[in-house]
């Protein structure tokens, strides 16, 4: 099946009509979208201001990643389960703007940010753990992080002034 | 009564202020200050939670919540100082419009309570010796505090969907 027939089929299925068409579904589905950033965004720029070693510098780094991780992920999971149905709204008309792709490949490159840090600095945690002063890797990390989320974030907003006009 | 009309000139002012002006007449500039509003709010929000969670016991049990408060506090007074200046020049753009609207008024009383609850009880409370309090009030704090926030946060969204309006303003209108 070809991308665009699978999105027609999406767009066709009963799923995808409720969305689109219910006066209540869309504006509730974004709403959490919204308001998760404030959990996911909220920690996600905490813990890259202790890689950075701006904020909470006096406590334990595996402290930090471990308290905030956990409500991390789950704001994660939740802002993909979100967007994926708010995605299902109108797939071909979200699918046609430069923006929406540009978000999702923007989103690729923050998983594989992490994947790298876990995979080398993040490794190592042990030997910077209460250093105020943290390795020029986890700075890095935490930069490229931040500048994703602002990017996605904004691109995200930009979707609605991009679509096609119905 | 006066508080109307009041209230009536200061919309009319922003409305016609030059940044609101400037902000309306531009296709890039309004996306631009909502991006802010929207980064703004992840910060503000996430520094809301970690202490409401650290209060409920929820979170970062080893740290006395007073420590954390006051680690994170630069970043929640940045910003909320971001998100009350991008929420004015968002407001701006169409303030004759918002004075009617619900959605916006219930916004800025939630806003009102929810900023003199945090710097007066909600403090107070995190700043306390955490041994003199019982484990019930620290939850109970906690949870006012999420819901005044909440309040906003949903008044915001909201705001965008009101069409009817409240006092008549339909005079006012250019
Ligand atoms: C952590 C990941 C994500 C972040 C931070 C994020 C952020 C955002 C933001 C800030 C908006 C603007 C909402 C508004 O102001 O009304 C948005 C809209 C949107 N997001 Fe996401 N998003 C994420 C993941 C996803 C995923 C995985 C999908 C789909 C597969 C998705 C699909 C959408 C769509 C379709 C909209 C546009 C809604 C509209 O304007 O009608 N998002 N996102
Ligand atoms: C800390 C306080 C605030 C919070 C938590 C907050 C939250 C929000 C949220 C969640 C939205 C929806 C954004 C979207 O879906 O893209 C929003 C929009 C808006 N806010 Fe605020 N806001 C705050 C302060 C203010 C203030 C002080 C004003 C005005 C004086 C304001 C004016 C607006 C306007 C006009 C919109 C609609 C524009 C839009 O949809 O982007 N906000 N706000």
């Amino acid at each position: 099946m070809s991308l665009a027939s699978f999105l027609q089929w999406l767009y066709n299925t009963p799923f995808s009509i409720t969305m689109r068409e219910s006066l209540w579904a869309e504006p509730i589905v974004e709403t959490i979208h919204v308001l998760t950033l404030t959990l996911f965004l909220g920690f996600a720029v905490l813990l890259d201001m202790r890689l950075l070693g701006v904020a909470m510098k006096r406590r334990r780094m595996s402290e930090v990643l471990g308290q905030l991780n956990p409500w991390l992920f789950g704001g994660f999971a939740v802002m993909i389960v979100t967007g994926v149905l708010l995605f299902c709204a109108d797939p071909i008309a979200f699918y046609s703007t430069t923006v929406f792709k540009v978000k999702m490949i923007m989103l690729v490159l923050a998983g594989l940010n992490v994947l790298i840090f876990n995979a080398t600095v993040g490794r190592k945690i042990a030997e910077w753990d209460l250093s105020p002063t943290t390795p020029g890797g986890a700075k890095l990390a935490a930069v490229v992080s931040l500048v994703l989320w602002v990017f996605i974030i904004s691109a995200g907003r930009w979707i609605a002034y991009a679509l096609p006009p119905p | 009564m006066w508080l109307r009309s009041l209230l009536i000139a200061f919309c009319e002012w922003c409305n016609n202020s030059f940044w609101g002006h400037g902000i309306r007449n531009s296709t890039w500039l309004f996306p631009f200050v909502e991006i802010f509003h929207l980064l703004a709010l992840g910060v503000l929000g996430g520094t809301i939670l970690i202490v409401n969670l650290r209060l409920m016991g929820l979170r970062f049990k080893n740290e006395p919540v007073s420590e954390l408060a006051r680690d994170v506090r630069p970043w929640m007074l940045g910003s909320l100082a971001v998100m009350l200046l991008s929420g004015f020049l968002l407001f701006s753009t169409e303030a004759v419009k918002m004075y009617g609207n619900w959605a916006f008024r219930g916004k800025m009383l939630f806003l009102l309570a929810a900023v003199i609850y945090t710097f007066t009880v909600h403090r107070k409370v995190v700043m306390a010796d955490q041994s003199r309090l019982a484990p019930a009030v620290r939850v109970v704090v906690a949870i006012i505090s999420l819901l005044l926030w909440t309040g906003v946060g949903l008044g915001g969204r909201a705001l965008g969907y009101v069409t009817t309006s409240v006092g008549s303003v339909s005079s006012l209108l250019p």
